[in-house]
Parts: structure tokens; C-alpha cells; sequence
């Protein structure tokens, strides 16, 4: 079929599709005139690519004139066949199997909602001035020193007590701490595990104690010698003791890792715990793998304060010594730069060593943590294991729980065999309030939104651990960049305090039978920041911009859009 | 970092040196006496020698293995605050004077191990960079022409530079590790040593006694050895020990921005910025490093200062 | 005199060419291929073609050299890539708090160390005498990275809630912010170099509190600069007394002073009129020295000091491979020692005479 063809079949089918629905809205001109010039610029680009995608307008009824972004099949390998704008307050998602975790995905944040026409103007890349629906405007990003956020007076949902938010950072947490007893700030991230002493007893502050289901582990990439070698792996594994690791490193609430998915997720510890320490055993699993007197390796990581890992360099240090005690291995403690640390050991897999690294939950559904990770095409910890993956992939696609149980308890009895990482930690964590502030909270899920504190002033600051790397978090996956991009923009779907799914900007999204079609409704009181009102073709463009490679305006900061690519199995349009 | 300063007034001090017509000997006999007259150059030489006497006998001295972890062997916890049952700290816990670290190290063997690190690193890097940089100089000085201007301009370049910020990004073509921030620390220092070794070759080049040696048929090389250098050794060597004490402070500055020695080799500079973020709940893991660090400084400063006076009475009174 | 300064700036430039290859050649040899730092590991040969070509990084080195110098010469310093912004801009926003606190830091420096090494060499012998070279001697042996944490404690934890306390991070206490100068005053800028100037001016938050008249601001920043500025300040400051002492002490030996007290000149004005001026030239160098010092200083105390400025933007380059950014700052920062030497070096030619034949 030449594309000239199916561009006007695609038309027919629109035309059907919006005359059936019939649009009840009739909205201004201004924002569909421009609409149809974004959709007639990403239609030209797609056509002149290779692409087998299309985006394109349709006639409706009214002036709405609904775009689509469609794959064009499944063949590409992704979860996402067409999102397509039914009417002005419909999005219809035609995904290409049973996606069971559907909106435990929509609600991250990294899906949020940029009106069409600024993306647009903006060539994609809003990076350091995003707009969106959320409870506070973007003031102003001082660069080096805080993230400046104004009350949204037009607000759908509780509007902000204060009129200024401000965001600013300090990597050590003690700074952060010193903010908040010098009463500069409202509230904090991640106090240190010293720390908690302290806090709680100052009648100032308050402990939040912050549920996220995260893990720290030490991971392996099995292209390099001598990690090739299971025994190895295993060895290493048998002679870590990680309750040491535990006790003296992380604060209270934190456990040792039975699983390499905490349990408060459902199928997340199914099959045997991991095995504990036995030195005498991983000695001898050392020495028949022909490393009697151990060997020389590298432990990598970087320099950056998780919830997971709250003292990086001395975690790193301490792992050192264990293996030099146990085993004998000299490891040489190399610390990298964040960024270059997630591109080579866990992006690229090019880390020849032991990598430090962890994971918080992005959306409460046991394929954040394992899929992402063990599931098909992950070369962070090497060439990857059918045994894991397979059963994963199965799982994944199944909307019947009784099928996908035994599934996770193969793939974790599979890792717990293989062990391409040692889970160690399931790490407590903590926010830490002013006690003066009034509806403080740390939610397990998503971002802590400033709206909720009440610090009884007309300025609320809160301290985090780094600045943002750029706000349209799209393009973003860290956790500093997520935060503040939390405060501006919204996705279809969010998380409640408590960590639960619930709808933001659409009313609700309802699944077909087999969890393959998701139609959303959206609220129809929403109003973006520079006035226009939230449609459902701001969605597909939004979503056009992250996920099809070939779009105009698949720009972003650098351009990874990391998350897109994860959660809906890879980009449309990829190159390579 | 008060080694410019002294580059420049030494190459003064070479330019005029060819003038001392009393033999070396008698010479250094004349500044050892001065030297001992001076206190802050005593007390410096007593710092310094209590450093080296403490790195000879590390072992002897330090009651722990710098890295030996004590989780599980004692009942003491990640940094502990100091210890000393003499001071009235209970006797039932154990004694450790200076605290535990942050990996229940015992932090004052750690800090008395890390006189090792500190004194080698500066005394190699001022090796290197005495050899290089006089080399550099004495060749540059003798030849003349255009190879003097060129090796003299790359000097410049080199001086061009905010000394720490040329060794970080040294650091970064090298890698980060103790050898090459030594490294680093010798390429930043090589232009004290050539500046003042070439101004003594010029000088003595000019004077009338080389042309008289000349004239009579002695070979430049003699020439070298009998007169240059022993001359150059008076300004090289005070340059040398004020170099150390740079040396230390730059090393321990490259250590604390991660660059320099990694874990858990016990450095100072190190130790010291892996607890910075504990400065608010455990002072003392940053206060004694630190601390170590200032004395060590201080004392190859005033060993230097006090060489400086007693081998040439004119300067810096 | 005009001989002498076209002599001196004509020396300079062989060096800052010097300074720009240096640069260049070493940002090269950082490893790690620029292309993968800044697309990622995934990126596709044809997508690293593409960018080599763009970026000019499949031409000869000595042309990419000689294209890099061009661009330094029209002030077209490339484009950060993890910020995705100019590189200018980013001089912009970080330079000023740089400037600040080398300048605060060196007036400290000069302010305190000039009349401290005076009063050393007056009372010449003296107990004051020895406990300032003490003094002096333990602040050049200070490691500024520690002194800047100890103050920290000292002034942020110890003093804490007493009228002595100052704050140990950051530039300004979050909620008050500075209003450029334009900006109060309610010019409207146009696009292009001027409002480039004029950001960058007013990102001196200091010298633009001052000339608003917002003492709030101006007191904020002032409170926050403090620490900083003395812990940078205490080697210079160290450094300066002695030469100071040393230079007058050796000036006062000399034969014009001994004939100004025989006429019976009373000492004060001994002192003032004749041996200070004279004593002051070789100070005057060292306060020029001192600038290397202390941007190489500055990139330890705004690490201690949470500061968002160049120095500490320059080992995050570093460390981050961020190469144009690398160049850039190296390039910058060099070029101002140098210019700073320079000046220093012409009023040294200014001060005293006899260096202009030399």
C-alpha cells in the first residue's frame, strides 16, 4: 500500500470515527487554526521519512479536527498502535496487546500534557519553560539556584495556599537539613540515616515517613570476564553480608532485599528469597571457577544520594572491604559523574565491573521494576537470560493474575539462580517537614505536590538533592527534574497521596475486554497557563512528541526520551 | 602557594649568586649555623621530622589497619566521636582517640597511615618536577636562540594558567588516582624550577670566570657541574621545600574534588570530603584531617622560609 | 611609557594563544569519544557522522584548531550540551558570583593583610610582630576547603541563633531575589548583545543591590558572601601581610629613609611619604599573583559553599565531559588571569620607572 493511499484511507476512517462520536463542543477557531497547521507540518515529515507512521487531521462535524499518531501496525515492536483523538474530550489508545498496567503508566508524570500549539512554537523542546495544567505557573528556573514556581489562580483542583513555591537543592544532606532548622524551609528529601536522631527530636521539624518500594543492588554485566561465569556471580552474591550493609548504613524502616522487587508490589517477592550469606560456600564456588585467590575488578558508581542509597561512598567502601575479606578481590572503588555512570553501566552495559545502582518505582506494577531491568533487549547486565525474560514478556501481556502469578515466580527463581545483580536493600525512607506545615506528605508514588503544604506564609521552599537537568520531563528520568516538572504540568492520570491511581485530567480511561483499547474522556474544565483549553488533541501531541522519533517535535533536551521508550517497548519511527 | 612568590625573588637571588667566591662547603657550613638560629625554621624542620619519623613507623604507631573495618569486632558504630579512656571516656568502649569513620574505621590510624601518602606524593612530585624543570631551564639557558624562547613561552602558557584549575583538567585527560594527580601537580610546577635554573645559567654564561675557563680550553660540561649547579642548589632547594608544601595542598585539594586518591587508600584530602556531609554531626571526621593537612603544610612552610633566610641573609629579613 | 605597554600587551598574546591551544589540545585528549558524550552509547554511526560534520570533529585537527580560534575571537563560545544552552549564556549567569567573590576575597585580603604586615614591620621583633608572621604562617598553610567547612560549623551551627550567625550556602536565602537593575527601572530591553550585557551586569547581585538601593537584597548577599569570601581570602591575606612586612622592613634600611630621619622628619611621615610607596611595588605584584590563586581557590570554596559559579561549573564540566563548556571557561578564566597579570604588570611599570627600560 503506498502511503498516499493509506493517508486517505486513514482520512476515511476519521471522518467515520469523529461524524459517529459527533463533537457537542464547539471551540474557538484561534486554537483549531493552529492545530491544523501543527498537524499539517507533522503529516509533510512523516511523509517524507521513511516512516511507517502518520499523523494526520480529519473533517469532523464541528471545528474540531482530531489528530492521530499510528504506527502504523505493531511490526515496529512497541506497545503503542494508534492514540487517536475521537473528539475534543476523547483519546482513544489502541495498543497492540493487553497492557494490564495501563494507567498505573499514564499517570507518570513523564506523560504529562503540554498544550499542541506550544509544543509547536517551541520546536519540542520546552525545556526550561514548560506549560501545563498543574497548580503553579513556572516564574522563573534560576539557573545554579532554585526553580521558582506562582500560584494558579485558575486552578481546576486546590489551589495553592501560598502564592510562591521555590525550589532549590543542595546535594548534601545535611545542607538541606540546615535550610529547614534555620527555618529558610519548608520542607526536604531524604534526610541522611545520622539524621533521623536529630529530626526527631526537634520540636520544629517532622519526620514523613515516605513508603517508595525501591532496591539497591550490585549489578554485573556478564559480557565481561570473569562475570561470565555464573559461579562467579554467585560466589559473590554467597559471600556479601548485607545485613552489615544494612544496619550500618541505612536508616530505620530499611530491610534487607529477599527479592529484587520490594513486596508491597503485588507479585513482587512470588518464589524463594534470596540466599543469605555463607562465606565458606561462595569461597568454594570462587575457587572452582578458578579464582581460588580471588581477582582484581572495579566497583562503579556514582556520587549521587537516592532514597535507596543514602551514602554512596561509604556503601561503595564498605562493599570493598567485604569482598576483600571474604573473597579476596581487589576491587578499585572508581567513582563517575551521574550522567556518564547511567549511560555506561546501565544504559550501554559497557561497565566491566561491579556497578552500585538502584531503582525507585516510577507506577506501582511489578513490570517497572522487572521488565524494566531483566526483560528482553536490556544489555545493562549483559546478554540478558530467556529463562527471566520469557516468563516476563508472558506475564506482561496477561490480564488474568492467575496465569501471571507463576510467571513472576519463575522469573524471580530465575534471577535468585542466575543473579546477573545482588539485591540488597529495600531502603526506608523519609521526607521532613516544618511542623508548622500543614498537610505535609511523602507519597510513595509520584511527586510531592507543593499545593497540599500549608507552611501559613505566602512563600513555601522545599530543598532537594540536586537541580533539575532540564523541566520538560518528557525527555527527563531523574528524580529532581520529575519533582519540579510535578508542579507545573499533569498527566491524563496521577497518583493520590497514598500512591493510588486515580484520574487528573481526564474523567477516566475504560479498557475493552482484553486491556488492548483504552478509551480516556477528559475533563472538559481545563485550562493550560497561557489560557487555552486542555483537548484531546493536546494528548496526541503530547504523546506524539515523546513517542514517533520522526516527529518534528521529537526534540527534547537530549533527545532520549528514555521513559517513552521503556514503558511502551520502544519509540515509533526508531532509527536502527 | 607562596611558591611564586619565591620563584621570583630567587631568580634574583641566582642572577647574583655567581659573586659567592667562598668555597660551597664553608658555605653551607655558614647557613646551617644561620639556620639553627632561626626558630621557625627549627620548628618547622621538628614538624617535618615528627612526619617522617610518623610515616616511617605507621605501623608501630597506629593501633589499627587504616582499612580494617570494625564493624562486628568491636562494639563501636559508624563515626563514633573520639575516644580517650585518659580523658574520662568510659572504659568499657573501646578507645579510639580520634573516633571511628564513617565505615567504622579507626580514624586515627587512618590519619597517621595518611602521613605516608602525603609525604611521598610531595616529595615525588617535587622530584619531578625539580629534574624536569631544571633540566628545562639549564638547557633553555645554555642554548639560547630560539629554543630558549620556545621552552620559556610554553612556561608561560603554563604559569597562564590558575595553577589548581590546570591540574583538574589534567586529572581529567589522565584519569582521576593518586599517580596521576601527582603527575598533574609536577607538569603545574615545572616553570618555578626552569625560570630560576635558566637565570643562574645566564648568569654565570655571562660572567667573567666562564669566559676565562672558556678561553682556556675547559669543556662546558665541567663547566656545568662545577659551577652551575652547585650554585643553582642554594635557590632549587629552598624552592623545593616551599614546592613540597604546595605540592601536599594542591594533592590534598585534587583528593577532596574526588580526583586525587580513591577509596579507601586513607589520604587526607579524602578523607576528609568523603565526611563533609557529616560536618554537621560528626566535626571531628573533618576537623582532624584537615588539621593533619595545616600542620604538615605549615611545617615544610617554615623549613622553607628558614632555608631561604640562612642561604642568602639578604633576602626577607 | 606608551612603548612599554604595547611591548607588554603584545607579550601577552603569544601566551593566550598559547593558553586557547593548551585548551584545545587538552579537552581533545580527555577520553571518551565526544560524539557517544553527547548522543549517548545508541547513537547510530550515521548520527555520529552527522554530528562530526555539524560540529566540524571530521576535519583535520589543525583545522578544527584553526575553526576553534575563529569562533574564540568572535566570542562564539559553542553549546553546553547537558544544559543545551550557549556556553556564553552560562559565563553569563555564573561568572558574576565568581567576580564577586574573588574581588570580595581580595579586598578582604588587601584590606586586612596590607595594614597587618605595616603593623608587623613598625613593631618590627615585637610580640605583635611574631604572633602576625604566625598568623601568616598557618594561613598560607590552610587548606581553603577546610577552613571554608570550619567556618561553615563555626558560623552556622555553633553561633546558630546568636546575632553572629551567617548562613553557609548558597548566594541568596530562598524568597528574596534579586531585581535586575533594568528591571527596576523599567527599561525594556531589545534582543541581542546590550541585553546579554546588561544580564550579565545585574547577575552582580551585589553591585546591583548597591546601585538599586535594595538594602534587603544587598544585606542578603552580603550575609551569604561572607564566608566564602573570608575562607578564599586567608591565603592571599597570609601571603600579603609578609610581603608587605618584608618589603618595608627592607625599604626602611635603605639610605633615603636613614637621610629623610636625619633631616628630622617625625616617623609617621617618614613612614607615609617615602618608604610606603616604594615598599608597595613588590605588594602590588603579588595582589596580581594572588588572582590565580584565587580562581583556582574558587572552584574548592564554591564546592564547599554550594555556590552555582564558574569554578564549580568547570569541574562539573569536567567531570561530565561537557567539552564545550570546558573550553570555554578554561579559555575565559585563563584569558582573565592573564589580562589581570597584565594590568598588574603595567602598574608596576607605572609605579616605578626604571622597569619601563628594562
Amino acid at each position: 500500500m503506498t502511503l498516499t493511499k493509506r493517508l486517505l484511507a486513514l482520512l476515511f476512517v476519521f471522518a467515520l470515527v469523529a461524524a459517529a462520536c459527533g463533537g457537542d463542543d464547539d471551540d474557538t477557531g484561534d486554537t483549531a487554526a493552529e492545530t491544523t497547521e501543527a498537524a499539517a507540518e507533522t503529516t509533510t515529515t512523516a511523509a517524507a521519512g521513511d516512516a511507517e507512521t502518520t499523523t494526520t487531521a480529519a473533517e469532523a462535524m464541528d471545528d474540531f479536527e482530531g489528530l492521530v499518531l499510528d504506527a502504523g501496525g505493531c511490526d515496529y515492536g512497541g506497545r503503542v498502535e494508534k492514540i487517536s483523538a475521537l473528539d475534543e474530550h476523547t483519546v482513544e489508545f489502541d495498543l497492540c496487546g493487553p497492557h494490564p498496567a495501563f494507567l498505573a503508566q499514564i499517570a507518570f508524570i513523564v506523560f504529562g500534557i503540554q498544550p499542541a500549539e506550544y509544543l509547536e512554537a517551541t520546536g519540542g523542546a520546552p525545556i526550561d519553560n514548560p506549560i501545563g495544567t498543574g497548580p503553579y505557573t513556572l516564574q522563573e528556573w534560576v539557573r545554579g539556584d532554585s526553580v521558582v514556581f506562582q500560584r494558579f489562580d485558575d486552578y481546576y483542583g486546590q489551589v495553592a495556599p501560598h502564592q510562591t513555591a521555590v525550589l532549590r537543592w543542595a546535594t548534601e544532606s545535611a545542607g538541606r537539613l540546615l535550610e529547614l532548622q534555620s527555618g529558610v524551609a519548608s520542607g526536604m528529601t531524604f534526610p541522611g540515616p545520622e539524621d533521623y536522631a536529630t529530626i526527631e527530636a526537634d520540636a520544629n521539624l517532622s519526620l514523613l515517613d515516605k513508603p517508595e518500594p525501591n532496591i539497591f543492588y550490585m549489578g554485573f554485566t556478564d559480557i565481561f570476564a570473569p562475570f561470565d561465569d555464573v559461579r562467579v556471580r554467585q560466589a559473590i552474591s554467597l559471600a556479601m553480608d548485607r545485613q552489615r550493609i544494612i544496619d550500618t548504613f541505612y536508616p530505620p524502616g530499611s530491610e534487607v532485599a529477599s527479592h529484587f522487587t520490594p513486596c508491597s508490589v503485588e507479585f513482587g517477592c512470588e518464589g524463594e528469597s534470596w540466599p543469605d550469606q555463607d562465606v565458606a560456600a561462595a569461597q568454594a564456588l570462587l575457587a572452582e571457577a578458578g579464582f581460588p585467590d580471588g581477582f582484581s575488578t572495579s566497583i562503579f558508581y556514582r556520587d549521587v544520594t537516592r532514597g535507596y542509597l543514602p551514602t554512596p561512598g561509604n556503601v561503595a567502601a564498605d562493599i570493598q572491604a567485604q569482598l576483600k575479606e571474604t573473597l579476596n578481590i581487589d576491587a578499585e572503588v572508581v567513582q563517575m559523574e551521574s550522567a556518564e555512570f547511567i549511560q555506561q553501566c546501565s544504559s550501554a552495559g559497557q561497565c566491566d565491573g561491579i556497578h552500585l545502582l538502584g531503582w525507585t518505582g516510577d507506577y506501582p506494577h511489578v513490570t517497572n521494576f522487572l521488565d524494566f531491568h531483566f526483560g528482553e533487549g536490556v544489555t545493562q547486565f549483559g546478554n540478558g537470560h530467556p529463562e527471566i525474560h520469557e516468563a516476563l514478556t508472558e506475564a506482561s501481556q496477561t490480564a488474568d493474575p492467575a496465569v501471571a502469578q507463576p510467571l513472576y515466580e519463575t522469573a524471580n527463581n530465575a534471577i535468585r539462580d542466575l543473579v546477573p545483580m545482588i539485591p540488597i536493600a529495600h531502603a526506608g525512607s523519609a521526607f521532613v517537614a516544618g511542623s508548622n506545615v500543614n498537610g505535609a506528605y511523602a507519597p510513595p508514588w509520584g511527586q510531592v505536590l507543593f499545593n497540599y503544604w500549608d507552611n501559613g506564609t505566602d512563600t513555601m521552599v522545599f530543598v532537594q538533592g540536586n537541580e533539575p537537568i532540564s523541566l520538560y520531563c518528557a525527555d527527563e528520568s531523574d528524580g529532581e527534574s520529575l519533582r519540579a516538572c510535578a508542579q507545573v504540568v499533569e498527566g491524563l492520570y496521577s497518583y493520590s497521596q497514598s500512591g493510588e491511581v486515580q484520574p487528573q485530567l481526564a474523567t477516566e480511561c475504560v479498557p475493552n475486554e482484553d486491556l488492548s483499547l483504552w478509551t480516556c474522556s477528559l475533563r472538559n474544565d481545563v485550562v493550560f497557563h497561557d489560557g487555552s483549553t486542555l483537548d484531546a488533541n493536546d494528548v496526541v501531541v503530547s504523546f506524539t512528541a515523546g513517542l514517533d522519533a520522526a516527529s518534528p517535535l521529537h526534540t527534547g533536551n537530549s533527545g532520549a526520551f528514555d521513559y517513552y521508550s521503556y514503558l511502551w517497548n520502544g519509540l515509533i519511527n526508531a532509527e536502527g | 602557594m607562596s611558591l611564586r612568590e619565591t620563584t621570583e625573588s630567587l631568580e634574583e637571588l641566582a642572577a647574583q649568586s655567581n659573586l659567592i667566591t667562598t668555597k660551597p662547603s664553608s658555605q653551607w657550613r655558614l647557613a646551617l649555623r644561620r639556620f639553627r638560629q632561626r626558630k621557625s625554621g627549627m620548628i618547622g624542620l621538628f614538624i617535618v621530622s615528627s612526619l617522617v619519623v610518623m610515616a616511617v613507623f605507621a605501623p608501630l604507631i597506629a593501633p589499627y589497619h587504616p582499612n580494617e573495618v570494625l564493624i562486628g569486632k568491636e562494639e563501636v558504630g559508624p563515626r563514633d566521636p573520639p575516644c580517650v579512656h585518659l580523658f574520662g571516656c568510659d572504659e568499657a568502649t573501646p578507645q579510639h582517640i580520634l573516633g571511628t569513620d564513617g565505615n567504622v574505621r579507626d580514624e586515627f590510624s587512618r590519619v597517621v597511615f595518611g602521613s605516608r601518602v602525603s609525604l611521598t606524593l610531595g616529595f615525588f612530585t617535587v622530584t619531578i618536577a625539580l629534574l624536569i624543570g631544571s633540566l628545562l631551564g639549564a638547557l633553555a639557558g645554555y642554548t639560547g636562540g630560539w629554543f630558549d624562547n620556545v621552552i620559556m613561552r610554553i612556561m608561560d602558557v603554563i604559569l597562564g594558567f590558575p595553577s589548581l584549575l590546570l591540574a583538574i583538567a589534567i586529572v581529567a585527560v589522565l584519569g582521576p588516582g593518586l599517580e596521576n594527580a601527582l603527575i598533574a601537580i609536577a607538569i603545574v610546577t615545572i616553570p618555578a624550577y626552569a625560570r630560576v635554573m635558566r637565570a643562574q645559567v645566564l648568569s654565570i654564561k655571562e660572567s667573567d670566570y666562564v669566559s676565562a675557563s672558556l678561553a682556556l680550553g675547559a669543556a662546558p660540561r665541567q663547566i656545568l657541574w662545577r659551577r652551575v649547579v652547585p650554585n643553582a642548589l642554594t635557590p632549587l632547594v629552598v624552592l623545593a621545600t616551599l614546592g613540597i608544601a604546595t605540592a601536599i595542598l594542591e594533592a590534598a585539594g585534587l583528593s577532596f574534588l574526588g580526583l586525587g586518591a580513591q577509596p579507601p587508600t586513607a589520604e587526607w584530602g579524602s578523607m576528609l570530603a568523603s565526611e563533609r556531609n557529616q560536618l554537621f554531626t560528626a566535626p571531628h571526621l573533618v576537623f582532624f584531617p584537615g588539621l593533619a593537612i595545616m600542620i604538615t603544610v605549615l611545617g615544610f612552610n617554615l623549613m622553607g622560609d628558614g632555608l631561604r633566610d640562612a642561604l642568602d641573609p639578604t633576602l626577607n629579613r | 611609557m606608551l612603548g612599554f605597554i604595547t611591548r607588554r600587551t603584545l607579550l601577552a598574546i603569544p601566551v593566550l594563544i598559547g593558553i586557547v591551544i593548551v585548551v584545545f589540545l587538552l579537552v581533545r585528549a580527555i577520553p571518551g569519544d565526544p560524539c557517544t558524550a553527547m548522543l549517548g552509547e545508541r547513537a547510530t554511526e550515521e548520527a555520529c557522522d552527522r554530528f562530526n560534520e555539524a560540529n566540524g570533529l571530521d576535519e583535520p585537527i589543525w583545522t578544527q584548531l584553526t575553526i576553534y580560534m575563529g569562533n574564540v575571537v568572535t566570542f562564539d563560545l559553542g553549546e553546553s550540551v547537558r544544559f543545551s544552552r550557549p556556553v556564553n549564556q552560562l559565563l553569563i549567569e555564573r561568572l558574576p558570583l565568581t567576580i564577586e567573590l574573588a574581588l570580595s576575597a581580595l579586598t578582604i585580603a588587601v584590606v586586612v593583610g596590607v595594614p597587618l604586615g605595616i603593623i608587623s614591620a613598625r613593631r618590627h621583633n615585637t610580640a605583635v610582630d611574631t604572633a602576625t608572621m604566625a598568623f601568616a604562617n598557618v594561613g598560607v598553610s590552610m587548606p581553603v576547603f577546610w577552613l571554608g567547612l570550619m567556618l561553615a560549623y563555626l558560623f552556622a551551627v555553633v553561633f546558630k541563633d546568636t546575632p553572629f550567625a551567617l548562613p553557609p550556602s548558597g548566594r541568596l536565602t530562598a524568597g528574596v531575589f534579586s531585581t535586575p537593575y533594568y528591571e527596576a527601572w523599567g527599561w525594556t530591553l531589545q534582543e541581542g548583545f546590550w541585553a546579554k550585557y546588561h544580564e550579565f551586569v545585574g547577575n552582580h547581585y551585589i553591585f546591583n543591590a548597591v546601585i538599586t538601593r535594595d538594602w534587603t537584597v544587598l544585606n542578603d548577599a552580603v550575609r551569604h558572601m561572607i564566608l566564602p569570601a573570608v575562607a578564599l581570602a586567608t591565603i592571599p591575606l597570609a601571603i600579603i601581610a609578609r610581603i608587605t612586612r618584608s618589603s618595608l622592613l627592607e625599604v626602611m634600611g635603605k639610605d633615603y629613609i636613614r637621610t629623610a630621619r636625619a633631616k628630622g622628619a617625625n616617623e609617621q611621615r617618614v613612614v607615609r611619604r617615602h618608604a610606603l610607596r616604594n615598599a608597595m611595588l613588590p605588594v602590588v605584584t603579588i595582589i596580581g599573583l594572588q588572582m590565580g590563586l584565587l580562581l583556582g581557590g574558587a572552584v574548592l570554596t564554591e564546592t564547599v559553599f554550594n555556590l552555582a559559579g564558574v569554578g564549580r561549573a568547570l569541574f562539573d564540566a569536567i567531570t561530565g565531559r561537557d567539552y564545550a563548556v570546558v573550553q570555554g571557561f578554561t579559555v575565559v578564566v585563563a584569558a582573565g588571569y592573564v589580562v589581570v597579570n597584565l594590568l598588574v604588570d603595567l602598574s608596576y611599570g607605572y609605579l616605578d620607572p626604571r622597569i619601563r627600560v628594562k
